[in-house]
């Protein structure tokens, strides 16, 4: 059985529920960075909407918009991928006990806080009985997601799934992760960013939703060939998995047109990638997306979503090119690596249909 | 009394996040729950929460809130009899 990605939608840093980032990006000019808002109401009634926390929203509107885009009413399952969960509701219960010591704790932001509120809203709002799950695994969470939908519908137990990476950045948690050395300290460009010389990267808030279906319409992206996790792996079996990955997919590396990479501008992250690229990829175009979208533990997603453009437009522009490698006029097949901190790996390959 | 009314209505937009409402669009003696303001069990328990952060009230049964909370101007009267700040 196949499996399509049919479609995909986004808020982020970008302009929201469009595509418009792929010709014309908004370049990030801060190192704290908030999503972009669409006009909820066209989704979502005010009193619908008003005990919905910002993700909440996101997440159900972008799942709204991808059914419709994608012309279905409903799905087989529901699995969303999430680092954080609704953090937002989390931290203003966290305050709430502190500041009323321990009594008079409202109870609307404690039912939003956990992570599976997510999926479990999305499927209320759907009236979506069928399989409903939550992935949180950092920033590998949204691949753990879809290789769960990829994984049921290859066996045939579903034939559509609904397949989230919901994030926020809240400025306490991104003041939290700045100590840990999560962002850059100075002002940055988008050179800058490439040269990757100093540790840190630049914070995103996003949310995707994406509709995997093995009875793809005219208007699908791209098709999902195979997706795998690693722990820890050596540059040696990274290598050996991603060979063994396009053996059993018929594809020869000289036919991958191009490599999308969670290089973020920080210069342990990035080196990661650079000995991967050298030693796997040394002449094919590599393609870099967190300095669009920016960095956080459901940014991955917007890898699969940037190699699915790349496919369905069969072009890689300009401001996503990492490296000077010649592009082919023909992006047949492209491979998606990401890693979270060198411990988390995953391999995602995607092919023109 | 009066008073206290309009300052529960501002209350109740706030807790409950009735985004684009203005305390003159409630009805002090329209019904909050079921028809009127179309409030839940979950709106329930904010307002219980917000009564005894506020005015000090602690109800001990939370099913005495299904008359207390009959409408905004019998919830100010029990507030006003009950309140302990």
């Amino acid at each position: 059985m196949k499996t399509f990605i049919q479609a995909i939608s986004q808020i982020s840093l970008q302009e929201p529920l469009s595509d418009q980032w792929f010709s014309n990006p908004h370049v990030p000019q801060n190192i704290f960075n908030e999503s972009i808002e669409p006009d909820y109401k066209r989704f979502l009634s005010p009193m619908e909407a008003r005990r919905m926390g910002k993700l909440m929203k996101r997440a159900i509107t972008t799942s709204l918009d991808v059914l419709h885009r994608s012309h279905f009413e409903n799905v087989d399952a529901i699995i969303s991928g999430t680092g954080l969960g609704c953090i937002d509701n989390t931290e203003k219960f966290l305050h709430a006990i502190i500041d009323n010591n321990e009594d008079c704790l409202p109870p609307t932001a404690f039912m939003q806080s956990t992570h599976n509120t997510i999926s479990s809203q999305i499927a209320l709002y759907l009236k979506c009985h069928g399989y409903n799950s939550t992935y949180s695994h950092r920033g590998t969470s949204f691949e753990s997601s879809l290789l769960d939908a990829f994984v049921q519908m290859k066996v045939g137990d579903i034939h559509s799934a609904l397949v989230g990476g919901h994030d926020e950045m809240t400025p306490d948690y991104f003041n939290m992760l700045g100590k840990l050395g999560y962002w850059k300290k100075d002002p940055f460009t988008i050179d800058s960013l490439k040269k990757a010389d100093t540790i840190g990267s630049i914070s995103g808030s996003c949310s995707l939703a994406l509709l995997l279906t093995d009875s793809p319409n005219q208007d699908a992206l791209c098709q999902l060939n195979d997706i795998e996790l690693m722990y820890a792996p050596s540059i040696t079996e990274i290598r050996s998995r991603m060979e063994n990955m396009l053996i059993k997919n018929g594809i020869a590396l000289g036919e991958i047109d191009a490599v999308v990479m969670g290089l973020n501008g920080d210069i342990e992250n990035d080196a990661v990638y650079h000995q991967i690229s050298q030693n796997c990829f040394p002449n094919i175009p590599v393609v870099w997306y967190k300095h669009v979208f920016g960095e956080s533990y459901s940014a991955s997603s917007f890898g699969a979503y940037t190699a699915s453009m790349c496919l369905k437009n069969n072009l890689i522009p300009p401001h996503l090119l990492y490296n000077s490698v010649a592009r082919s006029t023909n992006i047949s097949h492209v491979l998606v690596y990401n890693h979270f901190q060198n411990k988390d790996h995953s391999l995602m390959l995607l092919s023109k249909i | 009394m009066e008073q206290l009314i309009e300052e529960l209505k501002k209350q109740i937009i706030e807790v409950l996040n009735l985004e684009g409402m203005k305390p003159e669009d409630i009805d002090e003696n329209a019904p909050l729950f079921g028809e009127g303001l179309g409030l839940d069990s979950i709106d329930a328990l904010e307002l219980i929460v917000m009564m005894e952060k506020n005015y000090g009230i602690k109800l001990a049964n939370a099913s005495e809130g299904r008359e207390i909370f009959k409408s905004v101007r019998i919830m100010a009267e029990y507030i006003q009899a009950h309140r302990t700040k």
